[in-house]
């Protein structure tokens, strides 16, 4: 179970480098992410309705600018690694998207921070130009880290606090639960009209 | 620009976003990129480097697609800067410069923005889920059910994949050749393809997939259904009301995440009763 985790959050940390700050191939979206976080945990269905599910729910959000939307190798990784460990993919996706809303706040705190030593950076570039490599590379590495720290913690304390409450979670919290599941696809694909009739032109 | 340092900042590209802050944004990202290209034009007079860095590190912020037609633009006007004789010329063309790279990186990031975030990215996520439909996935029940063997099932994201990989590989690579040949009176390339009438008729096309993708997932919900009862009746009426409800907070900017977390309030407080 230990070395599952561990690989899930390595597997997730690469593939969230994709969303913004390197390659960006769009591996990362969930669409695409999903069924490799699948393939990785043994059910590539629910690792393709994972990941439709989470780009259905991200999809009216753009990255414009400063906005960070919900991380959508997040909203997958999580549902699906708990789904593993034997947690119902309906509760996990509720986890999921409230630790991929979470981590938006952390990536808005890091790019934040990262301004903080820019002034020593930008003086250092000026005089070393290949410092920029360095620096480059220490922001990747630290984005790296902190989310496979973030993604790892996660799976970890929902999965024991999934664990401790389960005997409490009633009948009707499962169906509750269950017909927000359901409901998701009809939501995402409501929204699709909007995004493609607004700013046409 | 010969072809070697073009390739080296078409890799470089790829990390263009490496160091986003919320205060110069890609800066230098965008440093990154150009340093093979001010390296050798430079390479007789390195004394004038950290001034040239100076104007690369201020603020810089475009789609990271679109942002090669800001590369070769301004290789070429960093070239021009470099034959200046006098401090006035020196003076104007570096106005030039930083007036070109504002008014260009604030186009292309427009363009961008709405033809691959906008546009795009929703429609290549629409044809998936009706290919995967049509291969047989049902995403309508709780757990995932399909038909066909799970190997074909991967040509879907495959697909999706290479669409897009390909379109801003070749856009990535075109634009810096094109904008490096262009200039001013073509806004340094960006004007030889009509961006606004092809987001126009992807948008389209977009609204019409989506009106039968939603019309096509309703029939293959209710054709789920075994029969004609009050449950049908329910599940209608739910559908509807999360359709229109999804209309209504997208008018008021509601991130359909947020509307997820009610729908669930909502129905842990109606199930408990």
């Amino acid at each position: 179970m230990m070395s599952t985790i561990l690989f899930l959050s390595l597997l997730a940390a690469l593939l969230e480098l994709d969303t913004t700050y390197a390659f960006q191939f769009l591996v990362s979206r969930p669409i695409i992410a999903g069924p490799i976080f699948g393939l990785a945990t043994g059910d590539i269905l629910a690792g393709i309705q994972v990941g439709v599910f989470a780009e259905l729910l991200c999809a009216d959000v753009s990255p414009l600018g400063g906005i960070i939307p919900p991380s959508g190798v997040i909203a997958s990784v999580v549902p699906l690694a708990l789904h593993h460990m034997g947690i119902e993919l309906y509760f996990g996706f509720f986890i999921g998207i409230i630790a991929a809303i979470l981590y938006s706040y952390i990536d808005t705190y890091l790019r934040k921070t990262r301004f903080t030593w820019m002034v020593y950076v930008e003086t250092k570039i000026a005089k070393t130009p290949y410092a920029v490599l360095h620096v480059l590379g220490t922001s990747l590495l630290l984005s790296f880290l902190v989310t496979f720290v973030f993604v790892s913690l996660a799976i970890w304390i929902s999965m024991w606090v999934l664990a401790a409450l389960f005997p409490y979670l009633n009948f009707h919290l499962h169906l509750a639960f269950q017909l927000a599941y359901m409901a998701v696809p009809w939501i995402g694909l409501a929204t699709f009209i909007p995004i493609f009739r607004l700013k046409t032109r | 620009m010969n072809f070697w340092i073009r390739l080296n900042m078409f890799c470089r590209s790829f990390f263009l976003q490496a160091g986003w802050n919320y205060v110069k944004y890609q800066n230098l990202g965008f440093t990154f990129v150009m340093l093979p290209f001010l390296r050798h034009l430079y390479k007789k007079d390195p004394s004038v480097f950290p001034t040239v860095l100076q104007r690369y590190l201020d603020t810089f912020n475009t789609h990271p697609v679109m942002a090669s037609f800001c590369y070769g633009a301004m290789a070429q006007q960093e070239e021009i800067i470099a034959k200046t004789q006098s401090v006035a010329d020196y003076k104007e063309k570096v106005q030039d410069w930083t007036e070109t790279r504002r008014a260009l990186s604030i186009t292309a990031a427009s363009i961008g923005d709405r033809l691959f975030w906008g546009t795009i990215k929703p429609l290549t996520l629409l044809l998936a889920i009706f290919v995967w439909m049509l291969m047989g996935v049902n995403f309508f029940e709780i757990q995932a059910s399909s038909q066909p063997t799970t190997w074909i099932l991967w040509l879907v994201p495959l697909g999706v994949f290479l669409i897009y990989n390909l379109l801003t590989w070749l856009i990535r690579w075109q634009g810096i050749k094109i904008s490096y040949r262009s200039d001013i009176s073509s806004c340094f390339g960006l004007t030889y393809f009509d961006w606004n009438k092809t987001i126009y008729y992807l948008k389209q096309l977009g609204v019409i997939l989506a009106a039968l993708l939603i019309i096509f997932a309703f029939c293959l919900y209710f054709a789920t259904m075994e029969q004609f009862d009050i449950h049908f009746i329910a599940h209608t009426i739910l559908i509807a009301f999360f359709v229109l409800f999804s209309f209504v907070t997208h008018r008021f900017k509601m991130p359909n995440v947020y509307l997820y977390l009610i729908t669930v309030i909502i129905f842990s407080i109606v199930c408990s009763f």
